[in-house]
């Protein structure tokens, strides 16, 4: 562990280490004892992978020089300059911003005239820019003697030395490298040339073969018998480092851009792109809805492993009329959103929560804000439903496979392109792709362009995006959240109407949504044709016996239908309802006391007179009312196993319309996901203060508080944790009772940094030192004063 | 808010409100790619099928055009999925083109390699081709061009015929506008259709199809082929053309089971030319007896299938069809797209009406109930003999006698399914009936009585479904049907819908058995005149009778 580095690291205000930690969240996890703590976590190989991970593509490139060539400012500076075609302002205000990145997260230290990468970083980064293997390393597993051959060959002065090092000492002269190109012939240049820039090593056959200048046939022959090749096996070879460094003319990259490419794509309105985005959203919430009503009634069952069988999955699709892809979305993001979930029978099924019951009755932007947040979060690849996975094995939805940790993340950084790209503008696929390389050079290979495609078209179906372009709602769902991206919704969506068109081919036409009531009502009373905008019903024979089925009567009906339609009833509809309601029966049931109703006398007294009605122990209260003692679901079925189609009634009269095969899951609904973000500031702050106490105590063995002594402090369980959480937020000292492990009651005073998981992550000050801390073993808290 | 009169569904129908004061212009823009599925009174539905936007890509349309006049017309906004659909589907329409090669002769050529090599695996379409040229060209056998072109349609990538066609025998015919003149539409229809080579002209019943045929021929100018679906047809197509055209007698010949006459213009049945004998079509060579210059199909929704396999022939040769709807009860409207060719011109019934170019129609179905006696019979008969048993029960018979009452002094037909039923009516209203065995000279005269209103009433079989010309015709009445035959329903509109001297209305009775499969039947059949606007008025056979 390099001091340097550690003393740099101490050297940080308590602002930049709070940085560090924000940039580098897995540093505090655990919270280490002391800064020495922090470096040497800093410096682990898994934590500078994903470090690494998280520089765009110049700021790697800036590593990849320092990694080459620590030093200076000014020489990083001249090479990047010559790294590519942008102006050397641009390079310059880049690489300022890139510096400065590169510090903030601990992996560059130094002064500007004396840059470092901090240790490891080097050793990760390797081979810098696709670069091959420094010289000395190449011939390593040659013989000796062959490299003193070599090294004869190269004129080299025989020092005595290693022949390996003698050859890196040659090599490490440009201007020596420079003349061996010089020897050789155009063809041999080229074969270098195709190496230069990497990959830094080609197949050739009998690498190993022994050539000297003189004897080289062939251009690959020229280059073995002056090391500008080295074999690295039997039918490989590698271009040492040292020549490809000038090859490539002293710089790293060629076409290094300081800036992200612009996204390039089609610019829409964005009236009509926000137009076409609530379209969408309001699509999505009612395919949500659809789906749900249609699993409360015909719910799938969860396979053994979990998830929906592909069957299902089709089914789905097919009723709700959308792509597989797409009901998979769907179905995901209804579980995510907490609407569905597994249970039902001993197998299990998926089923819709009592959460989705409250959904139902929110504004259409509210329930659309709920789905597309749940998508945010969603740590889950829908989109690989249907396919295979890399052992072949089909990949269901729901199921616990789709889990995909990438996913979120790409999701998030791919929203954040869009979100970034000038209003209106729809990028192409393609350019949203080279922007996230850019952004994340290292991140690649998995499904992670698949992942970037998938939040594409998903962004599209949910309505974030509307013809491809970031619309407004999905810009305040970005930026704000729920309730900013359900007011930027509402004005977009259509007004719901509660006047249909009746028409005489017996069809209705909603010329929008309508009024939730008269939406269900008229999902009774009629079939849906077609849907979208506008929702086409048809009238039929049992469409409208469904009605009557549900206790409305063929007067009430037509009644309803005056009432909203903005046209008169049509005869052949008014005809239809008549022709039915000629053949169907006529008794109602009420709840109340249990009473049956019915228009026609002569009906109750068939009733009053069967014999089997004795048990129900009816009781006639006026020509057309007859009560009973018995409960009304007694009463419905024995009057049903009499025969009669009775319904029930609401305690004012209407009608109860309600499907009584609807079915709700008692499980409780999915826990949401944590989402992708970046860690509580409050817990970082308290970390760092951790971490300098402890450092502050490990240095100079500081001496520790006496324990406090009295009586333990003691305080409920609830009041504990709230206090420590204060604590926590104020960054302020506290005073606990402790049991400790042999179960002895101590007394502390602590510097309380994170709750998690039952402990308390804290510096000790009676102990010196961080500890963890058992939240149950906690006897209470108390102020330090 | 955009306040469009169009709404766009996304399983690709547009709704469109007609009370809107933008529904004209809407409708025009969206005609082209569009069909018209239904027109009831407040809302008509048009659904874009592959075969409408392929239609509008041959009249020149393209896909921007057509993603412009949804996204401005639409009240809410378009689906995403759908415009990208729509360009898809568009794009796909000529990328594969036939055209004539000066050595090779017929060549299907591709700007697109890939769909090029996606078409050449389908086993269907390697027997057609030829040699492989350079230049991503394929020889195609010549006798082959419906062929591929059906079989083209089917794998998805409609080729867009640009072969050309031969010009054919000339011969001079000329439209004598003399106490007449072409309607608007009538023109337009021959002129649409003129520039586009070959395709289909959609128009109602009454409309003038007729008209727009010779039309054609006049732009044409050459030796004419008409297939007709029969006799009576045959008859009336030759009146026309002598009445409309420099045509006289001797240049136009009769081609029937009776005649065998081949002139410049000749005029046959689809049923003389499907006639077998050992397996053999025995008229095929009518085809190539002259170098036609133009075949005009009449029907075409009712163009039997060795039809098409003859004309998958005749490719080279210009075609014109007439007809008042593509809906074929046999689902082979993509062949009449691949071998006729795309719809050219058609205009909504009730437009025409509107402009009084077709009679206005009230339709009215009576229900009937049947007696009980009636009923426990019905139920009991067997299910092949159902729809007989209840298209011609006795009581449709006193509720039809009523109506001619009720009609009495108009020119009333009755029509009617079944032979029994029929004579037994002619019998009771004391009329005359023409069935398939009444003679074509006796079938004309009753025709022509019933025209100079020397009879009232006349009782028809199916043999009068179509082409019949019977302007005075102001009440039709039907008693039963070929089951739920949608155009046979329409056809049998037509008959009353030629406008009438007296200016007044026309009415259109179908006496249904209630609570039967009569009804079900009834149902089916009145949804495509339903669907263009007719609204069926429902009455009780007891309200006619009282």
């Amino acid at each position: 562990m390099s001091e340097a580095f550690t003393e740099w690291l101490r050297s940080r205000t308590d602002e930049q280490l709070r940085a560090l930690a924000m940039s580098r969240p897995e540093l505090i996890t655990p919270v280490p004892a002391h800064v020495t703590g922090l470096a040497a976590r800093a410096g682990t190989p898994s934590a500078l992978g994903r470090a690494l991970d998280r520089l765009d593509r110049f700021a790697l490139a800036v590593a990849e020089n320092l990694a080459l060539a620590p030093g200076p400012l000014r020489a990083l500076r001249d090479r990047l300059r010559r790294s590519g075609p942008a102006p050397a302002g641009a390079v310059d205000r880049a690489l300022d911003g890139a510096l400065e990145r590169l510090r903030t997260m601990a992996l560059v230290h130094g002064p500007d005239s004396d840059l470092r990468l901090a240790p490891g970083v080097s050793a990760a980064l390797d081979p810098p820019a696709g670069l091959g293997p420094p010289i000395a390393d190449v011939f390593r597993h040659h013989a000796p003697e062959a490299v003193e051959v070599l090294l004869e060959d190269l004129g080299a002065p025989a020092d005595g030395g290693v022949p390996r090092e003698r050859l890196a000492r040659v090599f490490a002269d440009p201007e020596r490298v420079r003349r061996l190109l010089g020897e050789i012939s155009p063809q041999a240049r080229a074969a270098l040339d195709e190496l230069a820039w990497g990959p830094s090593s080609g197949r050739v056959p009998n690498a190993r073969r022994e050539v000297r200048p003189a004897d080289a046939q062939s251009p690959i022959e020229e280059l073995l018998a002056r090391g500008l090749l080295g074999a690295t096996g039997e039918e490989s070879v590698a271009l040492p480092r040292e020549v490809g460094l000038v090859l490539r003319d002293g710089r790293l990259h060629r076409d290094l851009s300081p800036v992200p490419p612009p996204l390039d794509g089609i610019t829409r309105d964005r009236d009509l792109a926000d137009r076409t985005g609530a379209g969408q959203a309001f699509g999505f919430v009612r395919s949500a809805e659809e789906l749900c009503e249609l699993w409360s009634v015909d719910a799938p069952g969860v396979l053994r492993t979990g998830g929906l069988a592909v069957r299902d999955l089709k089914r789905t699709a097919q009723a709700l009329d959308v792509p597989e892809w797409a009901a998979a979305f769907l179905v995901e993001i209804v579980h995510a959103a907490g609407l569905i979930a597994s249970g039902g029978s001993i197998d299990g099924e998926w089923l819709p929560t009592a959460a989705y019951d409250t959904w139902l009755v929110r504004s259409t932007e509210e329930r659309w804000a709920a789905l597309a947040s749940a998508w945010l979060t969603l740590d889950r690849a829908p989109g690989l439903a249907g396919g295979r996975d890399e052992r072949d094995r089909l990949l269901n939805a729901l199921h616990p496979d789709l889990r995909r940790s990438a996913a979120i993340e790409v999701r998030a950084k791919t929203l954040a392109v869009l979100a970034g790209a000038e209003p209106g503008l729809a990028p192409s696929t393609e350019s949203v792709l080279d922007r996230l390389a850019w952004e994340q050079p290292r991140r690649r290979g998995g499904h992670r362009s698949e992942f970037t495609e998938f939040t594409l078209r998903e962004a599209e179906l949910i309505g974030v995006t509307g013809l491809g372009a970031m619309s407004g709602h999905g810009r305040a769902l970005l930026d704000g959240g729920r309730a900013e991206a359900a007011e930027a919704l509402a004005p977009l969506l259509p007004e719901p109407v509660d006047k249909v068109l009746l028409q005489a081919d017996l069809t209705a036409v909603a010329p929008g949504p309508l009024t939730s009531d008269l939406g269900r009502w008229l999902a009774l009373a009629a079939d849906v044709e077609s849907k979208g905008g506008a929702t086409v019903y048809r009238f039929s024979e049992g469409s409208v016996r469904r009605v009557l089925d549900a206790g409305q009567s063929a007067e009430e009906l037509l009644a309803m239908l005056e009432r909203h339609s903005a046209t008169p009833v049509p005869q052949p509809l008014s005809y239809l309802v008549g022709d039915v309601a000629r053949r169907h029966g006529r008794l109602r049931v009420g709840t109340a006391s249990a009473y049956i109703r019915c228009d026609d006398p002569a009906v109750l007294e068939e009733v009053l007179a069967d014999r089997r009605s004795n048990a129900l122990r009816l009781r006639r209260l006026a020509p057309t009312v007859v009560a009973s003692k018995t409960s009304r679901a007694t009463l419905i079925d024995s009057l049903r196993a009499m025969g009669y189609a009775p319904v029930a009634e609401s305690l004012d009269g209407d009608v109860m319309i309600s499907r009584p095969d609807a079915r709700r899951t008692e499980s409780p609904p999915a826990r949401a996901v944590n989402g992708f973000h970046g860690p509580e500031p409050e817990a970082v702050a308290a970390a760092i203060r951790a971490i300098r106490a402890g450092d502050a105590a490990h240095r100079s063995h500081l001496e520790r508080l006496p324990e406090p002594g009295g009586a333990l402090p003691r305080s409920p369980a609830t009041a504990t944790i709230t206090a420590l959480q204060e604590a926590i937020r104020q960054g302020t000292r506290v005073w606990i009772g402790y049991l400790d492990s042999q179960g002895q009651a101590t007394s502390r005073i602590l510097e309380p940094a994170r709750m998690e998981g039952g402990y308390l992550t804290a510096y000790d000050e009676t102990r010196a030192a961080i500890h963890r801390f058992a939240l149950h073993r906690i006897t209470g808290v108390a102020d330090v004063n | 808010m955009n306040d469009g009169p169009l709404i766009v569904q996304s399983d690709k129908t547009l709704l469109l409100e007609v009370e809107h004061e933008r529904a004209d212009d809407c409708r025009k823009a969206i005609a082209p790619f569009a069909e018209l599925e239904r027109a009831p009174e407040h809302v008509h539905t048009y659904r874009v099928t592959p075969l409408a936007l392929w239609n509008a890509r041959a009249a020149g349309h393209d896909a921007e055009q057509v993603i412009d006049a949804l996204i401005s017309y639409s009240r809410y906004p378009v689906p995403h999925a759908l415009l990208v659909d729509v360009a898809e589907t568009m794009a796909r329409y000529g990328r594969l083109k036939l055209d004539k090669h000066p050595t090779h002769g017929l060549v299907l050529t591709s700007t697109d390699r890939a769909v090029l090599e996606e078409v050449l695996r389908s086993k269907k379409i390697q027997p057609m081709l030829g040699e492989r040229l350079p230049d991503d060209t394929v020889v195609v056998h010549p006798s082959e061009r419906g062929n591929i072109k059906q079989a083209l349609l089917k794998l998805g990538w409609p080729a867009e015929d640009l072969a050309g066609y031969v010009d054919g025998e000339a011969h001079p015919i000329i439209l004598t506008e003399e106490g007449w003149e072409l309607r608007s539409y009538q023109r337009e229809a021959a002129d649409a259709f003129w520039h586009g080579g070959s395709g289909v002209v959609v128009l109602p019943c009454g409309a003038g199809k007729t008209i727009v045929g010779a039309a054609a021929m006049a732009r044409a100018q050459a030796t004419t082929l008409i297939l007709v679906t029969n006799t009576v047809s045959v008859h009336q197509w030759k009146q026309e053309l002598l009445k409309r055209t420099s045509l006289t007698e001797a240049e136009i010949g009769e081609y029937t089971g009776a005649k065998k006459e081949i002139r410049p213009v000749t005029i046959a049945t689809y049923q003389v030319m499907t006639a077998k004998r050992q397996g053999e079509y025995r008229h095929l060579e009518l085809f190539d007896a002259r170098d036609w210059g133009l075949i005009v199909y009449d029907e075409v929704h009712l163009l039997p299938a060795p039809i098409f396999r003859m004309t998958a022939d005749l490719q080279a040769r210009r075609r014109v069809g007439l007809t008042a709807t593509l809906v074929r009860e046999d689902g082979r409207e993509g062949d009449v797209f691949s071998l006729i060719g795309p719809k050219r011109y058609d205009a909504p019934w009730k437009e025409m009406e509107n402009q009084g170019w077709i009679a206005p129609a009230d339709c009215v179905e009576v229900r009937v109930t049947l007696t009980d006696e009636e009923r426990l019979a019905y139920a009991m008969s067997d299910n092949e003999e159902r729809y007989r048993f209840c298209a011609t029960t006795p009581s449709k018979l006193r509720v039809t006698e009523a109506l001619v009452r009720r009609h009495a002094g108009e020119q009333v037909l009755v029509i009617g399914q079944y032979i029994d039923q029929l004579d037994e009516l002619a019998e009771h209203l004391d009329a005359p009936v023409i069935k398939g065995e009444t003679r074509v000279r006796e079938r004309e005269r009753l025709f022509q009585a019933f025209r100079d209103k020397e009879i009232q009433v006349l009782v028809v079989s199916k043999v009068a479904n179509f082409s019949i010309d019977l302007p005075e015709a102001a009440v039709a009445i039907q008693v039963s049907g070929t089951f739920g035959s949608r155009q046979e329903e329409a056809q049998r509109l037509g008959r009353v819908l030629r406008p009438k001297a007296s200016g007044g209305g026309a009415r259109f009775y179908s006496v249904v058995s209630r609570d039967t499969v009569d009804q079900d039947f009834a149902a089916h059949r009145q949804r495509f005149l339903a669907e263009q606007g007719y609204a069926y008025q429902i009455i009780d056979a007891d309200d006619v009778l009282r």
